[in-house]
């Protein structure tokens, strides 16, 4: 997990005025000349705080602003104005497109890619264990110190292991290092690049970033302005929004901010968790191990993308079962036919699932609950103050506990072991370096028989990139909720019957 | 004992009132004898966001408060 996640930083702060902004505006009808003044509202000062120029401060905003709208990234090489991008986009389809998640090149600071490097820590000590252990020569002991000739290095680390006075440190690139994919390479003037054929759009990278040069496209405007035209908006909200906007804001309030939002109904996605579990369970039981070696689990889209990309020859071995929020959607639509469904999660891939042929007629946007949070205070609702209403009782104990890391599996278990006395040998992959290592291990055929469960960030939907809570304090409020349950176990589920989707 | 009393309203929260919970509370841990934190409902003092997020050390109001700040200000009553 990067350093950088559940910390709050001036970035963070940045990019959830960029969100407020394009919300305020959105809410407020305003024109597109509006949206020229928003780099000068968030960077008010008169000299730079935190780059070199002011100016280019405000370049990025407005580079968050183009992506905030879902416009493509540009470079800065021919004139336009903001308001004038903006106008064309939105007379347009206005429609969010791949790549989701874009290198703000000029932001990028060019971090040295990965590199061990000697510190001052070091001696100059007579036994020099790092020049006699390194296997290729790259260490001479210069005047002051050790010095690594970084062309001859290969980051093999045997002078880092051997220092005894820990001088040496191994220095990667905050946004690679978090990549589990190694999809983040580097251009022509060794800025950060990302490969979009090896990227899985799971958004770690945008939090790793120390200096807030990758930002993923975002749907808040297009949401806004569709509640505004009076078009009916029901949202879906994933299992892991319990306590992400502060401890006094219960579930209820939640529901009813949503409300009073202009949203027609709210339902959890943890209901359509619990049509995945049963659906997962049943497939399990009919074809595993006759018809198909192992089962791997659907609800995350990072992970099926690290099967697309990755490792293809595994991908079929990927539940076809849609995910929670595609059931859930889909129980929606069928009550209510002309409505339109944002989800609502900590999820950026989710972004991209609404995007593909089999789920953009279901889910109409996307958004993350950081961007929610920013809608709130541009509508000026204030969460701690509203009043609750009824309890929500849409799901069972396990469907909202999808959100940790184990959850899934754990639901489709116990709907296995109930309803089909089968209790699975399970494998989970927790974060997408370990993602990637499980599917390599199923490909290689060493596990046979087993449920295995991907979650792309680590420790599961909480610790998505769109949340606003440290990844075990969110863990612990999914736990309680899960608790509040009036049912156990999916099947128990009484909202099930009523609500089936087809498939 | 030091009184702190944290914002936890929409404005507060979108723009890091959460963290400074967050690492008052593990201060807390610390201290458990000498700290009381009250979560607060918005104290309107919010209006313009630029104010937020709002924290109060015993009587001492701090607007715009950061983690560093707010921490540094009860270790001094603590000591």
């Amino acid at each position: 997990m990067s350093k950088l996640k559940g910390i709050y930083t001036d970035i963070v702060k940045i990019r959830r005025m960029v969100f407020a902004e394009l919300a305020r505006l959105a809410l407020k009808d305003a024109e597109c000349e509006e949206f020229d003044k928003i780099p000068y509202r968030i960077i008010d000062t008169e000299e730079a705080t935190y780059r070199s120029s002011i100016f280019k401060e405000r370049a990025i905003v407005a580079a968050r602003v183009r992506m905030g709208l879902g416009m493509d990234y540009e470079t800065n090489q021919e004139h336009k104005l903001l308001s004038e991008g903006i106008r064309d986009f939105l007379k347009n389809d206005n429609q969010l497109k791949e790549p989701l998640v874009n290198v703000i090149r000029f932001a990028c600071e060019k971090c040295p890619t990965n590199a061990h490097f000697v510190t001052n820590n070091c001696r100059k000590c007579l036994a020099h264990p790092c020049s006699i252990v390194c296997p290729v020569d790259a260490i001479t002991i210069e005047e002051h110190a050790a010095v690594i000739d970084q062309e001859k290095c290969i980051n093999c680390g045997k002078c880092k292991e051997a220092c005894p006075y820990e001088a040496i440190v191994n220095y990667e690139r905050p946004c690679a290092a978090a990549c589990g994919v190694d999809a983040i390479e580097s251009d022509d003037y060794n800025r950060a690049q990302i490969n979009q054929d090896k990227c899985v759009s799971c958004g770690q990278c945008i939090i790793a970033c120390p200096f807030g040069a990758i930002a993923d496209k975002s749907m808040i405007y297009q949401l806004l302005k569709s509640i505004k035209k009076g078009e009916d908006v029901r949202a879906i909200i994933a299992p892991s929004f319990v306590g992400q906007f502060g401890p006094l804001v219960s579930a209820e309030k939640i529901v009813t901010a949503l409300k009073e939002l202009g949203m027609k109904e709210v339902r959890e996605v943890s209901l359509g968790a619990d049509f995945a579990s049963l659906h997962e369970a049943e497939l399990f039981a009919e074809d595993i191990p006759e018809k198909q070696p192992y089962l791997g689990t659907s609800c995350c889209p990072s992970w099926t993308y690290v099967a697309d990309k990755h490792v293809p020859e595994v991908k079929d071995n990927i539940s076809e079962s849609s995910s929670p929020m595609i059931f859930a959607a889909k129980s929606v639509k069928e009550d209510n036919q002309n409505s339109k469904v944002v989800f609502i999660g900590p999820c950026v891939s989710k972004k991209l699932e609404a995007l593909s042929d089999k789920v953009k007629d279901e889910v109409d946007f996307v958004i993350t609950f950081e961007e929610l949070a920013a809608i709130f205070v541009a509508a000026d609702i204030e969460l701690t103050k509203v009043d609750a209403e009824e309890e929500i009782r849409d799901a069972s104990y396990y469907g909202r506990a999808y959100a940790n890391a184990g959850g899934v599996a754990e639901a489709i278990r116990q709907n296995l072991k109930v309803k089909y006395e089968i209790d699975p040998p399970i494998t989970k992959a927790d974060g997408l370096a370990d993602c990637r290592k499980t599917l390599m291990k199923a490909k290689a055929g060493v596990l046979a028989g087993h449920l295995i469960e991907g979650m792309a960030c680590e420790g599961g939907c909480v610790g998505g990139p769109g949340t606003l809570l440290a990844t075990k304090r969110g863990a612990k409020y999914v736990d309680k909720f899960a608790d509040e349950s009036p049912y156990k176990f999916a099947f128990e589920n009484e909202n099930l019957n009523k609500n089936e989707p087809k498939e | 004992m030091v009184k702190v009393e944290i914002c936890v309203g929409s404005h507060c929260s979108l723009v890091g009132a959460l963290n400074i919970l967050d690492t008052l509370e593990e201060l807390q841990e610390e201290y458990p004898e000498q700290i009381e934190i009250n979560r607060v409902e918005c104290l309107d003092m919010c209006g313009d966001i630029k104010n937020a997020p709002v924290v109060k050390v015993d009587d001492d109001l701090i607007t715009s408060a950061q983690t560093q700040m707010v921490i540094s200000k009860v270790m001094e009553r603590i000591k």
